[in-house]
């Protein structure tokens, strides 16, 4: 069941609502896990085993980490000092056989699902270029729904758990509710236990406030997705698809507005399923902080997709560093290098295997490591010489404050991501790699393809709207609370231009091909 | 015990050029961003010889100058 669709915007969630409202306190969390496993039913058919499956994991290994603790509780004590370090030992090692055991089935099934028929692929492609007769049988394999967002999410749980920074769940429809929450199973946010767990499992009272700015939301998300992305989509589609028949500002355009699809797309389902959330008082984690006003390629991932970017960081890039072997690389370094190598070149090679886990996240295949590598080379290079400009060019920090500057750095950044969505949307590597010297090439043909005048028009004042609404959240200014403090004739008329920009500007209906959400693939 | 000064420090090489005060905040002004507060987690422990863990990583720990030389005298006690 698509966010977008008449029945999940007009059964679906207006039901589960009113439901949810009618019943006592202590029903509500049924009829958010009832409605949860619907959903996935309705979406995914009988994957919804390997939902509770993977639940049963997640809460049985929870469970184990959450009595080893209770038994180091109650035993240390008791023991003498000699004792107590041997206990620790052992508990540790307990520990960290449950989680990793946890991890390994959770993440083993994933990685299998995923990654295996693409590395089949690839030896098999080897195999056919070497002598012999040797072969591989290639398997495909139907993804369960949110496999990559549910499997993070478990994991982190897991992670936390046996780091003591939360309480294991104490019942499996805890668990059960946590992961399978319908508003974030398709495309995220990456939530966590500690934050969520709460709202879910002892939601707030029905409220007006929270009803109707979470109505705003999902208006303002739908806005996004079908107003600005599925009519860019036709123009994407059309150049990327048939890419050897465009050239030059073709590719130009074509690349400006994949990344506006892609924004006003994802951003535009992040504001559905938040806002659906926020309808039941439930504040899911925010995925953007206005992305395009980064000055730096670093500083843009830590605003677009910012849940997972926190999730790689915090249960890869930082225990990588903090490793036996990165120790050891780091000491490796230092004693042959000198000191400023030892630290910053194991931060940089977790850096690398961090970008190469974005980029595969996204999908298995080659296009998508070079996607991750590309922002690497560029992180990279900003780490390098950060500190050769600093010494050498005294009013730098000067002239990082001057406005100018700071719209150079944001431009730039702009750039740099907008080579990065070429390759993102490319059909493979080689595709990639022609329309990349294409855009040496004039365009003679016309600009109008696949939308007519009209049509870019209502995408360039969309990306217009969207930009000043960006710019105001990058200020401060809370929209929806300054709309909620407006006259009533004035807050409606804002209501009723937003559903009627919809009805009148939607790409929808027998002349459009209504995409799917693009990250719901991953 | 060890000081701010003795912290200020090694910052320093990390980042040449920031000078803060002991109550200044680092992480949300954006100071430091991910990279380099790994860059002084493997400074700080080759420094001080000690042992920072995935668990000590949380901001309060690296939020201000004097945050993070509490942290390091705690690392040295335990």
């Amino acid at each position: 069941m698509s966010y977008t669709s008449f029945g999940y915007l007009f059964l679906f969630l207006p039901l589960v609502w009113v439901l949810w409202a009618v019943l006592p306190r202590r029903g509500r969390p049924a009829v958010l896990l009832a409605a949860s496993l619907l959903f996935y039913w309705i979406s995914s058919g009988r994957y919804l085993i390997w939902m509770l499956a993977a639940a049963a994991v997640t809460w049985l290994t929870g469970l184990l980490l959450g009595r080893l603790d209770t038994l180091s509780a109650t035993t240390r004590p008791e023991l003498s000092p000699a004792g107590r370090k041997t206990f620790k030992k052992q508990l540790t090692g307990a520990k960290r056989l449950a989680v990793g055991g946890g991890a390994a089935v959770l993440l083993g099934v994933f990685l299998w699902l995923k990654y295996w028929p693409f590395a089949a692929r690839s030896i098999a492609a080897l195999l056919d270029r070497m002598p012999g007769a040797l072969s591989l049988t290639v398997p495909s394999y139907v993804l369960p729904l949110g496999i990559s967002f549910v499997t993070l999410m478990a994991v982190g749980y897991l992670v936390d758990v046996y780091r003591g920074s939360c309480r294991p769940a104490a019942h499996y429809w805890q668990v059960l509710s946590f992961l399978c929450f319908w508003p974030h199973v398709v495309e995220g946010p990456f939530d966590r236990w500690d934050s969520l767990s709460g709202p879910l499992l002892d939601p707030p009272r029905p409220s007006y406030k929270n009803l109707t700015f979470g109505v705003q939301r999902v208006v303002w998300g739908l806005f996004k997705k079908m107003v600005i992305a599925d009519r860019a989509n036709m123009y994407v589609k059309a150049v990327f698809d048939d890419y050897t028949q465009y050239s030059g500002l073709a590719v130009v355009v074509g690349t400006l507005l994949y990344t506006l699809q892609l924004y006003a797309e994802f951003s535009g389902c992040m504001d559905i399923v938040l806002g659906s959330a926020e309808c039941f008082g439930i504040p899911l984690a925010e995925n953007f902080r206005q992305p395009f006003f980064s000055r730096t390629v670093g500083e843009f991932w830590r605003r677009w997709h910012i849940t997972l970017g926190a999730w790689l960081r915090e249960y890869l890039f930082q225990p990588l560093i903090l490793s036996g072997p990165w120790k050891s690389l780091g000491k490796f370094c230092r004693t042959r290098l000198g000191a400023a190598a030892g630290r910053s070149l194991p931060v940089w090679a977790a850096l690398g295997v961090t970008w190469v886990a974005i980029g595969w996240w996204h999908g298995a295949g080659w296009l998508y490591l070079v996607y991750g590598l590309y922002y690497f080379f560029w992180q990279l290079l900003g780490e390098i010489f950060e500190p050769i400009f600093t010494a050498r060019i005294p009013r730098l920090a000067e002239l990082r404050s001057r406005r100018w500057y700071r719209l150079f750095q944001v431009l730039r950044t702009c750039l740099l991501v907008l080579g990065g969505m070429l390759i993102f949307r490319a059909n493979g590597t080689k595709a990639a790699i022609a329309m990349f010297r294409s855009l040496t090439v004039p365009y003679a043909g016309s600009l109008l393809i696949q939308l007519d005048a009209r049509d870019l028009a209502v995408l360039a004042v969309g990306a217009v709207l969207l930009l000043a609404v960006d710019l105001l959240h990058e200020k401060g200014i809370a929209i929806r609370q300054r709309l909620a403090a407006a006259p009533l004739v004035l807050r409606w008329a804002v209501y009723i231009a937003g559903v009627l920009a919809i009805l009148i500007f939607g790409a929808y209906g027998d002349n459009y091909d209504p995409a799917g959400f693009i990250y719901a693939q991953f | 015990m060890h000081t701010n000064e003795e912290i200020l420090k090694v910052l320093a090489e990390i980042k040449p050029g920031l000078h803060p005060a002991a109550d200044d905040e680092l992480i949300k002004t954006g100071l430091l961003d991910s990279v380099e507060v790994m860059q002084l987690v493997m400074a700080l422990g080759e420094e001080f010889d000690v042992e920072i863990t995935p668990a000590d990583l949380r901001e309060e720990n690296f939020h201000t100058i004097a945050a993070l030389c509490a942290m390091v005298n705690r690392l040295e006690e335990e």
